[in-house]
């Protein structure tokens, strides 16, 4: 703790033992610091001694529930398998990710045990998406926001912009409403709420934009390129990460084409904690993904033969998992030609 | 008499009106102190190439951000690639540049691989036809050593469709630098012992250096202290190297494609040599052709 910073940030005026306990008393460090608490915000009601309106909603917000997680992957289970789901995996393992208040405004949380430290010297920061966002969401998003996994930046990184220029206070603090995904969510970002209107001089502009209206998300043709793609998750030694780029039916409408990213559950992925998924073929190994890597000129919108001739990036047959779930097939989107 | 001088005066003059036209009017390396004292000038755009994080936490009062992934992009396995011209178009004329701005260049220059930031985008102005363009000495670090005047506004440039006289030569490829073996000064700008072959780093498939290359580390470029050595020491060094023919066709490589240019920027741009190029794809691209000639 830097000394200097006392009594500059409102919270370093208060007494240390407000929030870590221990007792400011006593000399000696070691008895001083006897039952301090490391994580007070773990505790969100130490938080809510001042931001009681901000703590009430955040209890049930995804940040702090996790719950996309459980529900993300509840289709696959019998009833008495999402019960044990609850308990043996859910609980002691998922859970984990979990954001207490500390994790985004003080110290940057521990990922797989690696920590950054405290944001700046303990001073309470309102938001620093650099270290805080990037750090739970530095395998795949961030980096693919800043270019730093290929390609091209962002073009919104580019202009200046931070993940709370599109995310909201809302989607951190959450509403009040206890989501069980973040799709159930509204109001969450969307490109057309900035781009309302198609307004390019060019004829083929409005016209592609026209033509692929509701048939391809805004990502499908605007992503730049390669992102980050996991394998191996879930199954013993560890995860890998590889660059890749997908398009396919969205399966949350079976209709519209977007990126695909692999989530790469196996049958056995939780066989350890006795749960066999009697439903893995419910739910596919691809979905959606809001990739973070916008370009207004990519290689589709450079070229139609990107798609309608050469199909690059077409999640084909060939390219499904082994043994992934049966549903995958159902992804794969037929391309038309170009018709006049 | 007299009006032979004359004559040879303007012979002169008109000989060298097109070296006129592609002239530095702006120093290269310019000083803290001077970019301080021009902070008003309405020629100059300050581009800072640090991260967008970086940059709003502090900044050069009227500085634009236009980060270094803005610049250079990684392409498969290459990490310092040229994108495409019309996304660099767009950035320029974004960031308030046109074609004949003064651009100061702002960037970190710790930890040591970040300061090649600054004379690569150097070099990719140059490229897309900005010819008046220089770095700041010391970088940010000094400024804010220095106690200068920091701003957290982001700074939000009228953005202008850029048109520039594209110098596609600037940039050459493994064939044209496979071409000029033996005709061009092939310059290694990495430590002599990446140079010897005594070593090399990790994501570079093996040791050596392209035949016939010469070296002339990047380190060799600064003070003690950090900052660019005097004009004459470096065109010392330079011309120990290179030689002394102005005219002569140089490249440039590194490991990445991104330190050669620290050399490249000075050579063309301070020190007169008026054909020099570096190769994109450097020695990781190089050393990965089993073809390609090397030595030792």
């Amino acid at each position: 703790m830097d000394k200097d910073l006392l009594g500059k940030d409102v919270h370093l005026k208060l007494p240390c033992k407000l929030c870590h306990q221990g007792d400011d008393s006593i000399v000696s460090k070691d008895k001083a610091h006897k039952g301090l608490v490391r994580r007070p915000s773990d505790n969100l009601q130490k938080c809510a001694m001042c931001h009681k309106k901000i703590v009430e909603t955040y209890g049930k917000s995804l940040h702090y529930t996790t719950a996309g997680q459980r529900e993300g992957v509840r289709p696959r289970f019998s009833p008495s398998e999402f019960k044990a789901f609850e308990e043996k995996v859910f609980e002691k393992s998922c859970r984990s990710c979990h954001a207490s208040c500390g994790d985004c405004h003080v110290k940057s949380p521990p990922v797989s045990g690696i920590g950054l430290g405290l944001i700046r010297g303990h001073k309470f920061v309102k938001k620093d998406e650099g270290k805080t966002c990037a750090f739970c969401h530095g395998g795949r998003v961030y980096p693919e926001f800043t270019g730093e996994f290929g390609g091209s930046p962002d073009v919104h990184y580019q202009k200046g912009m931070m993940c709370m220029d599109c995310h909201r206070k809302a989607e951190m603090h959450g509403d009040g409403t206890a989501y069980q995904s973040k799709q159930a969510v509204k109001d969450r970002p969307a490109c057309i709420s900035c781009h309302r209107q198609m307004t390019s001089p060019k004829l083929y502009v409005r016209a592609a934009h026209e033509g692929h209206k509701d048939k391809v998300s805004c990502y499908g043709c605007h992503s730049s390129g390669q992102y980050r793609d996991c394998s191996g998750c879930h199954l013993g030694p560890g995860s890998k990460s590889s660059a890749g780029f997908r398009l396919g039916l969205n399966p949350r409408d079976g209709k519209s084409l977007t990126t695909l990213r692999l989530v790469p559950a196996v049958r056995d992925t939780f066989a350890s904690a006795g749960i066999k998924m009697e439903h893995f073929d419910a739910l596919p190994n691809y979905w959606d993904s809001p990739v973070h890597n916008i370009r207004k000129r990519t290689d589709r919108t450079r070229n139609c033969d990107t798609c309608h001739v050469e199909k690059t990036g077409f999640l084909t047959r060939e390219q499904l998992i082994r043994d992934g779930s049966t549903a995958n097939s159902r992804l794969i989107c037929p391309i038309r030609p170009i018709t006049r | 008499m007299k009006r032979r001088s004359m004559l040879l005066a303007v012979v002169m003059a008109a000989l060298l009106l097109p070296l006129a036209a592609w002239a530095q009017v702006l120093d290269p390396v310019v000083s803290t102190d001077w970019l301080e004292k021009n902070l008003g000038n309405a020629k100059l755009v300050m581009v800072d190439v640090r991260k967008v994080e970086d940059y709003k936490a502090g900044h050069i009062p009227g500085a634009v951000n236009v980060f270094y992934g803005t610049w250079a992009i990684k392409k498969g396995d290459l990490l310092n690639e040229l994108p495409p011209a019309d996304d660099l178009a767009d950035a320029i004329g974004g960031a308030g540049i046109a074609a004949d701005s003064w651009v100061v260049l702002i960037g970190n220059t710790a930890p040591p691989p970040a300061r090649f930031d600054m004379t690569r985008v150097a070099w990719t102005l140059k490229y897309m036809g900005v010819d008046q363009v220089a770095i700041l000495d010391g970088g940010q670090e000094k400024w804010v050593k220095e106690k200068k005047a920091l701003s957290q506004d982001m700074v939000r440039p009228k953005a202008r469709p850029f048109k520039g006289k594209m110098n596609k030569g600037l940039f050459v490829s493994k064939a044209y630098v496979a071409d000029r073996l033996g005709k061009a000064v092939i310059v290694d700008v990495r430590a002599p012992a990446a140079f010897e072959g005594k070593e090399k780093l990790p994501f570079v498939p093996k040791t050596g250096r392209i035949k016939g290359a010469v070296n002339l580390p990047v380190s060799a470029l600064y003070t003690p202290e950090g900052l660019y050595k005097s004009k004459d020491a470096l065109a010392a060094l330079a011309s120990k190297a290179a030689g002394t023919d102005p005219g002569r066709e140089i490249i440039l490589y590194c490991d990445t494609g991104k330190t050669c240019t620290s050399w490249a920027f000075v050579m063309s741009s301070w020190l007169g040599y008026r054909d020099v190029k570096i190769y994109d794809g450097s020695f990781m691209e190089w050393a990965k052709d089993s073809a390609a000639p090397m030595e030792p």
